[in-house]
């Protein structure tokens, strides 16, 4: 189970784009409680807290303690909003969780025993079909990350959802089929075509430009 | 070069680029990508240098993603040419980049030599970018 997190919160009175605004000008994250028959409740957290938390990498399959007026109050954060350019958080959405609550989290796969395998060895490469996998568990039994072992894997195996041991009440939310995580691939020849296209150099650039302008004068 | 197959039309207005992007700003395929940080107009040419200068980089290992698509036709007039008598005819594609695109994805490579290959693809790129990781790695 990963570690649980504790965040410090304050609540905020409004809600709203023009409110969330103002609280981003004075140095906090908004972010929103929902969930658990309650009502929503409006808050604000600390940007530096909820950045190094989200930097950890499995805070989305976190449990979340957000302390509020001395409370705590046990969460899982459900989406996280970035800037497009900058990457800083601008909004927290948590859902409230009880003892027995089913959630659906998406759970990091981690990959080891990288030089055990003769696959990438004899230089394939591991196509990671899926960085994370969602899984339905209890709130309180989140896996941190999902292990998978390499050793022994050859180039063109694939690593797949039966093959990874799943902690006790978790389930992949995916259950009509056995799905692929990873797979070793063989070296791509890319290297070799672009040799060729260099050895042309100059020339070769020029031909594609005639091309195109060929091309053009063809389609009018 | 990066071409679309077949078009609608032919010849495209210049448009202008406004705002961020709304799409394509999150790592989706490997561990390190490059992140637009100004808006450009991007051509088929400039793609193509970056991603041989990052494959090149790369040697035999490693994939590496294109997330961008130069789909619009830019048109150009002959030389010696007086203005007037009609739009010219097309050059060359380029594709509009909003600021937070993710442009090239790349994996299965060190983070250091990721970070190199993204470097001197940026410098293919006439817009100012950024090298990102996937969230959660401690490299």
């Amino acid at each position: 189970m990963s570690e649980a997190l504790t965040l410090n919160a304050e609540k905020r009175s409004h809600s709203g784009t023009g409110a969330a605004r103002a609280q981003r000008r004075a140095g906090k994250v908004p972010a929103v409680i929902y969930g658990g028959g309650k009502d929503v409740e409006n808050i604000c957290l600390d940007p530096v807290e909820v950045t190094k938390a989200y930097h950890r990498g499995d805070f989305l399959s976190a449990l979340v303690n957000v302390e509020m007026e001395g409370k705590p109050l046990q969460v899982i954060p459900k989406e996280i909003q970035t800037h497009p350019v900058k990457g800083q958080i601008m909004h927290v959405d948590f859902l409230r969780v009880g003892k027995n609550t089913l959630v659906t989290v998406d759970v990091p796969v981690h990959f080891s025993n990288e030089e055990e395998s003769p696959g990438l060895k004899r230089g394939g490469m591991l196509n990671i079909v899926r960085h994370d996998v969602e899984l339905k568990c209890p709130a309180t039994d989140i896996p941190a990350e999902l292990k998978v072992d390499l050793t022994g894997l050859d180039i063109g195996d694939s690593v797949k959802i039966s093959a990874i041991d799943l902690p006790k009440g978790a389930v992949p939310t995916i259950t009509d089929r056995d799905f692929t995580i990873a797979t070793i691939a063989a070296p791509t020849l890319m290297a070799e075509e672009e040799e060729g296209a260099e050895i042309t150099g100059e020339e070769g650039a020029a031909a594609e430009g005639e091309d195109t302008t060929e091309g053009d004068t063809s389609s009018e | 070069m990066l071409q679309p197959k077949r078009t609608k039309f032919r010849k495209a207005h210049k448009g202008r680029i406004h705002g961020n992007a709304k799409g394509g700003t999150e790592l989706n395929f490997g561990m390190f990508g490059l992140k637009a940080q100004e808006p450009a107009r991007v051509t088929a040419r400039q793609i193509e240098a970056a991603r041989r200068a990052i494959t090149r980089h790369m040697k035999r290992v490693g994939r590496v993603w294109i997330r961008v698509f130069p789909d619009v036709p830019v048109s150009k007039k002959p030389t010696e040419v007086r203005m007037g008598k009609g739009k010219g005819s097309p050059e060359f594609w380029m594709c509009r980049v909003k600021p937070g695109r993710i442009m090239f994805e790349i994996d299965g490579v060190s983070p250091d030599v990721a970070r190199q290959a993204l470097e001197l693809g940026a410098a293919k790129l006439p817009l100012k970018c950024r090298t990102i990781v996937r969230v959660g790695e401690n490299v």
